[in-house]
């Protein structure tokens, strides 16, 4: 396998990235890490003939306790104790990802951004073609769940629920200016699987930013994969919460690895506001976290199985919050 | 832990870091992608992506135009059959007439360069038509309605049925005091070596043809290069570089190699084909996804009376190793115990998919599996502790078996010891608490096929040759072929432990058909005990030269010297002798650089049934392995936290790579038990790559504890046996006997993966079935 020839481009700041993302507007891909994004080229996945590689733009970088910039590779993040300390979701979660040479390289925008990933979509040309190709690249059905017009590609990256549940929010920059948006937010509950960000054509992930109200808050982000390095989530559940005289003032689960997006399940978290954590009322809500999550069969891991883990994780990530609380 | 009869070797027994070592650390040792000739082309393949297809004619017109391609091939110009055994030539470079499997090969090209390549296989039109594709081997048992091979047995898929009775099996059951039957499914598995497959081919033009390859045998590709190409073997020349592992998988000549040498030929150009992971993982040839169905009875006492077995075995698309394999399943499932009466139906049964072949302990771990989940079940129903009852049954040393494999040394019982005494076993079995548990495994491997799979000429199995010249150092040839586990080294150590000499002196030359005698190189766990006899014979012909000098330099007779280091000096007269360099100069007098050539010959064995020398070995190695297991009992998750390894491979010539053996086999073992599986829909492979073919990973090694309790083999070199499969089998069933121990669940589909761990525990809870067996 080889890198098909592209054009790379090189900006140093994001309003020349934007003008280039006018200029190249559907011909381009952003280039952050390039631990997803160049193994997927050379599967000839989705070849665009341009790339604007954002290494170099200063504005880009940069973390605290309040921002980290889009640019920020993992390892460094993971270097960060003070910080991973105040969002233990988070903490968890990028020592968890793939492989400390990958983290090495791979971005905090990149992990956000990853690319939704299927085992008849992450295959080589030869692959897809011996198969037919299917509609997340170069054809028009799905492998998976035929009789839907829709790609069921699952969402796998860990930072997004462990990020969701600490009430992250995303700094975007494009051609109509910069926005800020609920993490949550950027991933389109509307979407068919192909088009699933609510990004605006060009637009830039530059920053996420952490909210102080959550800071120290605890939590935890648990992820499931059959081996203990390398892998991609095969079902990721992070939760963040704080407790007052044991009560509950604030609880989020967020589920990654499952479904075609990261999911906040605030809806069945609202109810616990203002009651005791207890072992039933935390069984119940893994019982409908689980309900509500319909992985399907794409990943190594049978689906049957990954919803069942939904359950038991969501009881373990609220458990480990509840031991953080009285710790 | 103690080894053998104390001696006075000087290396060998010891920890001997690898001879290549400093250039593999460094990034200086040459594989073969790291080779090039000037004006070298890109070969490139086009593979099916039609599981089974008639190939009703192949357009290359308009990639024979592309600019930049100076040659494109289909399977019609080179259609010779091969195969890896005499009798089973069933494959040819390139397709000829039908593809049969996602990947099999049905055109190449060369051309200037890779994106050159690619673009011209994508201008080649193939018109097919569709034939039926055959995913399950039970499919293919009965008549079919389009055979993947003529040679099917009566219009079947079924490449080869082997059927054994030995004893009375019936009438053994018949007075049985228990029975136990076993049914095992296990998902293929692949051998994952580092190095992916590379060969580079150059045709010059004085007649030559000279082919660089990863293999593991160059002598079978050889062969395999003069008979499909149709040159002379000696207008062949075959080098080995160094190799990145093969376990099996560089063993078979490979299409790919002949292509090469093919496209050279056509182009007069040096041609490389390097693969990538996906070509890899559809060259395959790895370990045989197989279904198994085992009876075995024992008496009151918990002796074993007989084995009934009857296995399904999916060849894949071509023969490969098939025959053997098929042999092996049944007859390796025997030792380490004596078992009296033994009734063997195997079939190996093509389907279009990737070929299997030879991988690591080859056709020994499977059934084996099932024989030891069968042995614990065994135990537990006659109320003997699993060690006892193994101890019980172990096949004596100096015996013969029923189907008449000669057994030497054997220190089984010794493993056995060890193990149980080391794990705490007495302490821990059945005593710890749910989710923990603890179980043994069994092993036994051949030490080298004692069947060449050439039968002409007669000749010796191993030869290896020494030249020593001025410079005092010694070259030493053979065609044995190191792809990692040790083997140069091993040469290297035979022959300065036999001359006195430093290690430093010892080089042990690449892998050359023009100047290296032949070996039939790495498999069946054969090149220490042949190629190390070789050398040893080698090194003491080149001893008795230099020793003859040393007598004539110090006036004491031959017999009167001792061989010291570097030094050869007089037993009656100690002060009395001369140096290594000294004899050297002195022998070379006559005869100017000294030369000694030596072989390893096969003993004659085995029955003289069909199929009697399958399996028979001049020695083999037994293994007792204890696995320590921890189960997250609500997610099925689970790790293996210790391993107590104890083997028997004879004497141990070096100690840091038999233990880098056993290690690495216990990784590989795991892999096969925990998760890795070729996954397939259908004929189609999902997972051709390491990010989806789960290896485990260093997080998931266990604490492993190497025992070595081996006597030495009487015709061992030094005492030695294999180290380099054997310590691959136990593994899979000391984990499997541990699930049991630890939540009272039996596997027997393979991997057994966290899915498998939670419904085996739910169909427990919902027999109402304690945790703990009694």
């Amino acid at each position: 396998m080889h890198l098909d020839p592209f054009e790379l481009h090189r900006p140093t700041s994001v309003d020349e990235v934007v003008g280039l993302a006018r200029d190249l507007a559907g011909r381009f891909d952003y280039l952050a890490g390039g631990t997803d994004l160049l193994p997927n080229y050379k599967m000839h996945l989705n070849l665009r003939p341009h790339l604007i590689a954002l290494e170099g733009v200063r504005e880009l970088r940069g973390r605290s306790l309040e921002r980290i910039g889009a640019m920020e590779r993992l390892a460094d993040v993971e270097a960060e104790s003070a910080l991973l300390a105040a969002y233990p979701p988070l903490g968890d979660a990028v020592r968890e990802i793939a492989t400390p040479l990958v983290r090495a390289s791979g971005t905090v925008g990149g992990n956000l951004l990853v690319e939704t990933r299927c085992f008849f979509f992450n295959q080589s040309q030869f692959w897809r073609q011996s198969l037919g190709f299917c509609l997340k690249a170069d054809g028009d059905r799905c492998h998976v769940v035929p009789q839907k017009q829709k790609c069921y590609a699952t969402f796998s990256g860990d930072l997004a629920p462990a990020l969701m549940a600490v009430d992250a929010e995303v700094e975007v920059a494009g051609a109509d200016g910069r926005r800020r948006l609920p993490l949550e937010a950027l991933y389109d509950p509307e979407g068919d699987g192909i088009r699933r960000l609510r990004l605006r054509p060009g637009e830039l992930l530059t920053a996420v930013h952490l909210p102080a109200a959550t800071r120290g808050d605890p939590g935890a982000y648990l992820k499931l994969r059959v081996r203990p390095s390398y892998d991609f989530p095969e079902l990721g559940v992070a939760a963040s919460g704080a407790l007052d005289g044991g009560r509950v003032r604030r609880l989020t689960i967020a589920v990654g690895g499952a479904e075609m997006r990261p999911v906040r399940h605030d809806s069945l978290t609202a109810a616990l506001v203002g009651e005791r954590l207890s072992d039933d009322r935390i069984r119940a809500l893994a019982d409908a976290v689980e309900r509500a999550t319909r992985p399907v069969h794409n990943t190594f891991l049978l689906p049957d199985y990954r919803r069942r883990m939904v359950s038991v994780f969501v009881r373990r990530a609220v458990e480990r919050l509840r031991e953080g609380t009285a710790g | 832990m103690a080894t053998g009869p104390a001696t006075d070797y000087r290396l060998i027994g010891g920890r001997i870091p690898y001879v290549e070592g400093p250039l593999k650390v460094t990034g200086r040792a040459e594989y073969t992608d790291d080779l090039s000739r000037p004006n070298q082309l890109v070969g490139r393949l086009l593979r099916s992506p039609w599981p089974h297809a008639r190939l009703r004619s192949i357009d290359v017109r308009a990639a024979r135009e592309l600019p930049g391609v100076y040659a494109v091939l289909t399977g019609e110009k080179y259609p010779t059959p091969f195969g890896v055994l005499p009798i089973t030539h069933d494959e040819t470079a390139i397709a000829v007439g039908k593809a049969r499997y996602i990947g099999d090969i049905i055109a190449a090209v060369a051309a200037q360069d890779e994106r050159t390549a690619e673009r011209a296989l994508a201008l080649i039109r193939v018109d097919i038509e569709p034939l039926p594709d055959y995913a399950d081997p039970r499919d293919g048992v009965g008549k079919v309605a389009e055979p993947i091979h003529a040679r099917g047995l009566n219009g079947s898929n079924i490449q080869k049925e082997v059927v054994q009775h030995f004893g009375d099996v019936d009438a053994a059951f018949a007075r049985a005091a228990h029975t136990v039957r076993v049914k095992g499914t296990f998902a293929g598995v692949t051998h994952a070596f580092t190095e992916p497959m590379a060969t580079i081919a150059e045709a010059t033009p004085d007649g030559r043809l000279t082919v660089w390859s990863a293999t593991q045998v160059p002598h079978y590709l050889h062969r395999a290069l003069s008979e499909v190409l149709g040159i002379p073997m000696h207008r062949i020349r075959v080098i080995k570089p160094e190799v990145g592992g093969g376990f099996g998988g560089k063993s078979d000549p490979l299409p790919h190699e002949i292509v090469c040498a093919a496209l050279a030929i056509e182009t007069g150009r040096p041609v490389k084909i390097l693969f990538d992971r996906e070509d890899v993982f559809y060259t395959n040839h790895g370990r045989h996804p197989t279904q198994n169905d085992i009876r075995i009875a024992v008496d009151a006492d918990g002796r074993i009376l007989a084995y009934d077995i009857d296995a399904t075995i999916d060849g894949g698309a071509w023969s490969s190793f098939g025959t053997v394999t098929t042999y092996y399943n049944g007859v390796l499932s025997m030792g380490p115990y004596r078992v009296p009466n033994f009734r063997y139906h195997g079939r190996r049964v093509y389907t279009t998919k990737p070929p299997n072949g030879a991988m690591r302990a080859h056709g020994g771990t499977n059934l084996r599996y099932s024989v030891e989940v069968g042995l614990d079940r065994l135990a537990e129903a006659t109320g003997i502790d699993p060690f006892d009852l193994r101890d019980r049954n172990a096949l004596p040393p100096n015996s013969t078996t029923v189907n008449q494999f000669r057994i030497t040394s054997t220190s089984f019982r010794a493993c056995l010891a060890a193990a149980r005494a080391r794990s705490g076993w007495d302490e821990k079995f059945r005593r710890l608490p749910y989710g923990k548990g603890i179980g043994l495994g069994c092993g036994f491997y051949i030490s080298g096929s004692n069947s060449p799979i050439h039968f002409t000429p007669v000749m010796p199995q191993s030869t290896v040759h020494l030249k020593v010249d001025m410079d005092g150092g010694i070259a030493v040839h053979s065609m044995q072929a190191d792809i990692g586990q040790g083997s140069n080294t091993l040469l290297a150590v035979i022959v300065a432990e036999v001359l006195g000499v430093d290690l430093a002196r010892v080089h042990v030359q690449r892998v050359d058909s023009d100047v290296s005698p032949v070996d039939l190189g790495s498999y069946s766990s054969r090149v220490t005990f042949m190629m190390g006899n070789a050398a040893r014979e080698a090194a003491q012909q080149l001893l008795g030269q230099l020793l003859r000098a040393a007598a004539a330099l110090t006036g004491r007779p031959v017999d009167d010297l001792a061989v010291g280091r570097e030094r050869y000096w007089s037993r009656t007269d100690p002060s009395v002798g001369v140096s290594f360099e000294e004899a050297l100069r002195k022998a070379m007098e006559e005869s100017g650089a000294l030369v000694a050539s030596g072989a390893y010959r096969s003993p004659k064995l085995g029955g003289s049934f069909k199929g009697a020398r399958a399996g028979t070995a001049p020695a083999y190695s037994f293994a007792a392995y204890v696995a320590e297991v921890d189960v997250d009992v609500e997610t099925g998750v689970y790790g293996v936290s210790r391993v107590w390894a104890a083997f028997d491979c004879g004497r141990a010539l070096n100690r840091l790579a038999v233990e880098g053996q056993i290690e690495g086999s216990i990784h590989m073992g795991l892999g096969q038990v925990m998760g890795e599986t070729m996954s397939y829909r259908g004929t189609r492979l999902m997972n051709p790559s390491l990010l989806d073919y789960k290896i485990p990973m260093p997080q998931q090694m266990p604490k492993v504890e190497i025992l070595l309790v081996g006597d030495d083999d009487p015709e061992g070199p030094f005492g030695a046996k294999e180290a380099g499969e054997g310590p691959l089998i136990a593994t899979l069933p000391a984990v499997g006997n541990a699930l049991y121990d630890a939540i009272g669940v039996r596997f027997t589909d393979l991997p057994i993966t966290p899915d498998k761990v939670l419904k085996g525990i739910d169909q427990r809870t919902k027999e109402g079935r304690p945790w703990k067996g009694a």
